[in-house]
């Protein structure tokens, strides 16, 4: 996701991330990767259980598509860091406007399992306008 | 708001590594947002 914050950002939206774990893997995240919108920290998951996020379970390690979803981001560069005390919890990417309206509801099936980036600028796009209409 | 998803993460805080507390609101409250929830740093 951070190697499109140009393109979520020129669609005059802005990005933020939060994930589990404490603050000091938080930061040191932060300053490895250099990212510079916010990154916050969910240590009791209270936001996760509020998004409704499923947690998988440890048969998804094996499941063909997350052996391929490793295998590519190995391939691209990526390693993946400490997991914490909930590593069976699946993440999600939504989009959100002003007035509490959910324009873009992506939660993850299984692991390797992310939003394409494309379904994330057609939302903004979308909403560039008079607004659009909640889909929750 | 209603039922959405945003209006459920809406008041709750959180903070950045650094201790700043920020509400999740404030995130979409004058233009859109997109959130990621992170399965894992990395």
């Amino acid at each position: 996701m951070r190697g499109h914050e140009a393109e979520i950002r020129a669609a005059g939206a802005s990005l933020a991330a939060i994930g589990l774990g404490d603050r000091r893997y938080a930061a040191a995240f932060r300053d490895e990767t250099g990212i510079s919108f916010p990154l916050l920290v969910d240590e009791e998951r209270r936001a996760y259980r509020a998004a409704d996020l499923p947690s998988a379970s440890v048969l998804h390690l094996v499941r063909k598509d997350n052996v391929r979803a490793r295998s590519r981001a190995r391939k691209a560069g990526h390693s993946q860091h400490r997991l914490g005390r909930n590593p069976l919890q699946l993440g999600g990417s939504f989009v959100f406007a002003p007035g509490d309206r959910d324009l873009h509801v992506h939660r993850s099936e299984t692991f390797g399992d992310t939003a394409a980036v494309e379904d994330l600028l057609a939302a903004l796009r979308e909403a560039g306008g008079s607004g659009a209409p909640p889909i929750a | 708001m209603g039922d959405s998803i945003s209006g459920a993460l809406a008041p709750i805080v959180l903070p950045d590594p650094d201790g700043t507390e920020i509400r999740l609101g404030s995130l979409w409250e004058t233009r859109p947002a997109v959130v990621a929830f992170l399965r894992h740093y990395g």
